[in-house]
């Protein structure tokens, strides 16, 4: 099962990191490759179980759901229902976690999925880069010290 | 039941980080309150139940037991069986992740443990301070890492 792990750090607090993400509707206002957002059937963002439809910049058409969150130890998971890549099983975790030397947070987005052993490595590498690590980088900028 | 939790980043990868730290018996080699330390029974530092026995600069004796080690996940954790400081049913746990943005580490540490009455706040300071952002400190100056990444 190809697994996705990118980790960095923002230097800013995790609550304040934590604020700004929690909103599972909110993508738009943070991460750059997201367009638009809206949660199935008017249900608040932070209702598990939740689904939020949003198109990326290329227009693509993603549908995920709020499996988990947590106000306390900070991580939100969710699945994709249905997204263009050909992937299945898509479950991924963004954990953020104090970083007391500093009072920075230590930010980990994770995926696990299913997909053909040929297309393995490239969608490893472009989750990785496009998604996460895209996202801690426009976190990092919009949140600098 | 005081909680002390301190975390930090050490610029050097991680494999670099836990070979020092995974050495349940190294700590006199970068930790500077300890002045030297052994494994009783002769057992290895990677032996899961191992003791080490060590003194601190100041000549007092401590004896922590290896709870849980894992190479897999990158952490340790250890208990307190004797010391002179009154620090009681004190388990600490101590684990690392890679951060992958800029090949450095993460470091979490964090323990909890029983007080004489009145004394928690003295003995968590000593804990967090001394112990543990001591700690950050000397494995970066041993392991050249520069100041806090």
């Amino acid at each position: 099962m190809p697994r996705v792990y990118v980790s960095s750090v923002i230097d800013a607090p995790a609550a304040r990191v934590w604020e700004r993400i929690r909103d599972f509707n909110a993508l738009p206002r943070w991460h750059p490759r997201i367009r638009d957002s809206r949660i199935e059937n008017g249900e608040p963002a932070d209702r598990v179980g939740c689904v939020r439809d949003f198109h990326l910049q290329n227009g693509d058409r993603i549908r995920e759901r709020l499996l988990g969150l947590s106000d306390y130890d900070m991580f939100c998971t969710y699945s994709i229902l249905e997204s263009p890549m050909p992937i299945t099983d898509y479950v991924a975790t963004l954990r953020l976690t104090p970083i007391t030397d500093g009072d920075r947070t230590f930010a980990e987005w994770t995926a696990e999925f299913e997909c053909d052993a040929a297309v393995a490595a490239d969608l490893v590498a472009g989750i990785g880069q496009n998604v996460f690590q895209a996202g801690f980088d426009a976190l990092k900028r919009q949140l600098a010290a | 039941m005081p909680k002390v939790v301190k975390s930090t980043v050490i610029d050097r990868p991680i494999a670099e980080v836990w070979e020092v730290l995974r050495d349940f018996n190294g700590h006199d080699r970068w930790h500077p309150i300890v002045s030297d330390s052994v494994i009783e029974r002769g057992q290895t530092s990677d032996r899961v139940g191992c003791v080490r026995r060590f003194h601190l600069k100041d000549g007092s004796e401590l004896r922590e037991l290896l709870l849980t080690l894992s190479d897999a996940d990158m952490a340790y954790s250890y208990c307190l069986l004797e010391t002179p400081i009154p620090l009681f049913n004190y388990v600490a746990h101590v684990r690392l992740a890679p951060v992958t943005d800029g090949d450095r580490t993460f470091w979490h540490w964090e323990s909890r443990f029983d007080t004489p009455s009145g004394r928690e706040r003295e003995l968590a300071d000593l804990v967090g301070r001394e112990v543990y952002e001591g700690g950050f400190a000397a494995l970066r100056a041993h392991l050249g890492a520069g100041s806090a990444a």
